[in-house]
């Protein structure tokens, strides 16, 4: 075993190199707590957390591949704490990944539900993978902050605006309550009526903000984004405080936040939370999903009691070099409408389903788990011949954990993701949204069938 | 396990995005469905280059490609001396003025330094210093133009070099004389004042700056030209960077020999020999084409900002990309100007009248099937 801490980027990690072998499961459980509580988590988080690396250890002890260590690092993430697990794996365990993998009954070992057993006492957890057969299995739980009373906006701000690229933290924090007391919570990221948060994560890069102040440096108006993944910026806003400015707040920072990302590595913005704000003409209408909520609303406990369609919208920062995509025939009616109506040239080729001989037995689903928007999202790693099956088993398991909006997402890049359709069909899933560049190239969203309850 | 490719690279590396230059003419066609492509993206001269190194070009013996160019472009830098009246060693010529750019950084430049130029402006200074690892202080605009006294208020004891683009791409706004002077006298030699003229042969104003003449008397002054915008040798890429022997030398020492092809060099000095009916049809080419367009962006009711150079830059009603696919699909192809921090605008390029008549029918097209759009 060994361990480094470093400060990279500004951020604390620690990082331990473990053999696979339980033994070591103390060593790391007792790492992580004692990380999280460094990094700034309370006595409770940090249990949970140590709790998912302990869970998470166990499994890949019992799954990953023997011949290399796995490493566990643990970063300071600001707000929160992460724990990333990289290992690699060999294809015969590949399916106990999925979170809904049950373990074989005739081998006598108990019944639960792969990892989300950890799933269940962290904020976010995921499985990526960086390589060939390299994957990340990573948790969040974050900091206790106080929440604040939303605070009504002033009158009469005085015009010309003009643009703070770097407010000062308090400024920050009065902006994202200003924000809260004009919007509803589901157009606002949670850390709005968290101020405090919101501004954490401003400082340490989770979120990027740039605020419009008026003559006296008033907040006038707060747009904010965040990078996701590492071609696309997702943003949330506008927000503009006096109606009476609206339009010149929610230009001004429409502009700015185009002109902050333009010669950066995002090729795309996409909308998260858009607002009624958002000024015509600068994004394309990519369609909408219908979104439930986590079913107490997150954190301000206000959910939504009818499903909402949130629309989506997207704004492409270079020139399209066109690009080919691969789909299951079924799919070419849904993608020429879209591909046609927002002017994208694509070369749709068909993607037929690999024939189940020439399929490994077991697939693998990454799923992303955010208790606080009561979101899932899948993303199939690899094809299987119980590929179905699977998803079948994901949602069902993913309903359980009271997740009401389950989305997946199909990378076109991909044949084989695009030949997959047939079987989402078969499990409730249908196609939504064209995310162009989302992936390595265009993402295909299909969402699940709501719950009624 | 061994450590990730991406935890061998530099942040500054991992945060930068490469330049992904647009695909070559036949493949964008088969994609947009078209049977044509009028370029108007690039800035280049429709005219093609002058006759004197056109002569060269098609001269040019398939045998000469066997051979090695001259490493340092040895007679070109005669010419340009002759033409100039400035000893040959002041030149430095590079596979177009952005390998010279580096070139610049590179000699200037270590750890902790920074550049200072505009926001919106030539890309290629900011990024070269990025993916450098330098500061590049990115000060805005002022009414479309440079603003000297922000730029020098920028400066501080690690400030190395300022660009100033005269006149600027995409606003073709230049600082004249007087204020040239003003802000050379406020950088007062402590740094180099890098002054790119890509686009100086467009400008017909006695009131517009020589930098050939200034570095005479501001020994920071570096020029940066090119032969691809008016001379239309794009294709081979030629420019070069002129400045105080003492300047070039140390400019030199970080510059890659050889750079520079066989065909470019000759092709690049014969286009200098005969290139006043050149630069005047040009002229005139550019007068005509912006004679066509300005009147119908105002009877579109579309801000549009047209100064020096061969192209306008207009407003959109719609995302910029957005215009720029649907204008594809017309077999139009201009620059989406996002990148340049102007979101919704498109930069045009002003070549000949059919050409331009073909943009503003397609263009109009576009509008109104964008126009509707609510977002």
């Amino acid at each position: 075993m060994s361990a480094s801490t470093s400060n990279h980027s500004a951020q604390h990690q620690l990082v331990l190199e473990l053999p696979s072998d339980t033994a070591f499961l103390p060593s790391a459980a007792a790492a992580a707590e004692n990380a999280a509580q460094v990094f700034g988590l309370d006595r409770n988080g940090a249990l949970r957390l140590a709790l998912a690396v302990e869970e998470f250890f166990a499994y890949l002890c019992r799954h990953a591949g023997r011949e290399e260590p796995i490493r566990l690092t643990l970063s300071d993430g600001g707000t929160l704490t992460r724990a990333d697990f990289r290992f690699r794996a060999g294809e015969v365990s590949l399916r106990a990944l999925n979170f809904a993998a049950s373990v074989d009954m005739d081998s006598g070992e108990d019944a639960e539900l792969g990892l989300l057993v950890a799933a269940r006492t962290t904020d976010r957890c995921g499985l990526t993978r960086s390589g060939p057969d390299v994957f990340h299995v990573s948790a969040e739980v974050d900091r206790a902050y106080p929440e604040a009373e939303p605070q009504s906006a002033p009158q009469h701000l005085t015009a010309p605006l003009r643009l703070e690229p770097a407010p000062a933290s308090g400024v920050v924090q009065h902006a994202a309550l200003l924000a809260a007391g004009r919007y509803p919570a589901r157009l606002r990221p949670h850390s709005f009526s968290r101020p405090a948060r919101f501004a954490d994560m401003v400082a340490t890069g989770q979120y990027q903000v740039l605020l419009a102040l008026d003559t006296v440096g008033r907040p006038a108006g707060l747009i904010c984004w965040r990078n996701s993944g590492r071609r696309a910026v997702v943003f949330s806003g506008p927000y503009v405080f006096d109606p009476a400015l609206a339009q010149d707040t929610a230009r001004l920072l429409t502009e700015g936040f185009l002109a902050r990302v333009a010669r950066t590595e995002a090729l795309c913005a996409f909308s998260e939370r858009p607002t009624e704000d958002l000024p015509h003409g600068w994004f394309e209408a990519l369609g909408s999903l219908t979104l439930h909520g986590a079913p107490d609303g997150g954190d301000d406990g206000k959910g939504e009691a009818q499903p909402v369609d949130q629309p989506a919208f997207f704004r492409h920062l270079r020139e399209d070099a066109g690009a080919a995509v691969w789909a299951h025939p079924d799919l070419f009616p849904f993608l020429r409408r879209e591909y046609d109506r927002l002017a994208f040239s694509r070369d749709l080729l068909a993607a037929e389903p690999t024939a189940p001989a020439r399929l490994p037995a077991h697939s693998l689903l990454a799923t992303t788990l955010d208790r606080l928007r009561g979101l899932a999202v899948l993303r199939p790693m690899l094809d299987g011949r119980d590929f179905e099956a699977n998803l079948k088993a994901h949602v069902e398991a993913i309903r359980e954990q009271d997740m009401r909006d389950i989305l997946l997402h199909l990378d076109l890049a991909e044949p084989w993701q695009g030949a997959l359709f047939p079987a989402l069909s078969a499990c409730g899933f249908a196609p939504r949204l064209v995310l162009p560049h989302a992936g390595d190239s265009d993402i295909l969203v299909c969402q699940h069938a709501p719950v009624h309850s | 396990m061994p450590p990730s490719i991406a935890e061998l690279v530099p942040e500054y590396i991992r945060a930068f995005e490469a330049y992904t230059p647009s695909r070559p003419d036949p493949v964008l066609m088969r994609q947009y469905g078209v049977d044509h492509l009028h370029r108007l993206n690039n800035n280049e001269n429709a005219l093609g280059p002058p006759p004197a190194a056109r002569k060269v070009i098609e001269a040019f013996e398939s045998m000469r490609s066997a051979i090695y160019p001259s490493g340092d472009s040895y007679a070109l830098r005669t010419v340009l001396a002759e033409r100039f009246g400035k000893d040959p060693e002041r030149f430095l010529v590079g596979n177009g003025s952005c390998e010279v750019i580096a070139s610049v950084i590179k000699a200037f430049c270590e750890k902790g330094d920074n550049i200072i130029t505009a926001d919106k402006t030539f890309a290629v200074y900011e990024w070269v210093a990025e993916f450098s690892g330098f500061e590049a202080r990115l000060i805005p605009l002022n009414n479309w133009g440079f603003d000297p006294d922000a730029m020098l208020a920028a400066m501080d004891s690690r400030t190395k070099i300022l660009f100033v683009c005269n006149p600027n791409n995409p606003t073709g706004t230049w600082w004249d004389r007087d204020t040239m002077e003003r802000f050379l006298r406020g950088v007062g030699g402590r740094a180099i004042v890098v002054i790119d003229e890509a686009y100086c042969e467009y400008v017909d104003d006695e009131r517009f700056p020589d930098g050939m003449e200034l570095m005479e008397r501001h020994k920071n002054v570096v020029v940066f030209r090119t032969f691809s915008k008016m001379y239309a040798l794009a294709g081979l890429r030629v420019g070069y960077v002129c400045g105080q022997k003492e300047v070039v030398d140390y400019i030199r020492r970080t510059h890659i020999v050889y750079s520079v092809n066989a065909m470019g060099q000759p092709a690049a000095a014969a286009a200098l020999m005969d290139d006043a009916e050149h630069i005047a049809a040009t002229r005139l080419m550019v007068a005509e084409a912006k004679g066509l367009l300005l009147p119908a962006f105002d009877e579109l009711g579309l801000n549009y900002v047209s100064n020096a150079g061969n192209f306008v830059m207009v407003e959109t009603p719609a995302s910029d990309s957005l215009i720029y696919r649907q204008l594809m699909r017309r077999g139009i192809m201009v620059r989406t100007m996002t990148g340049f921090r102007f979101p919704n605008w498109i930069r045009i390029s002003t070549v000949q009248l059919p050409v331009m008549q073909d943009f503003l029918a397609a263009f109009r097209e576009v509008l109104a099937v964008v126009g509707g759009d609510p977002a």
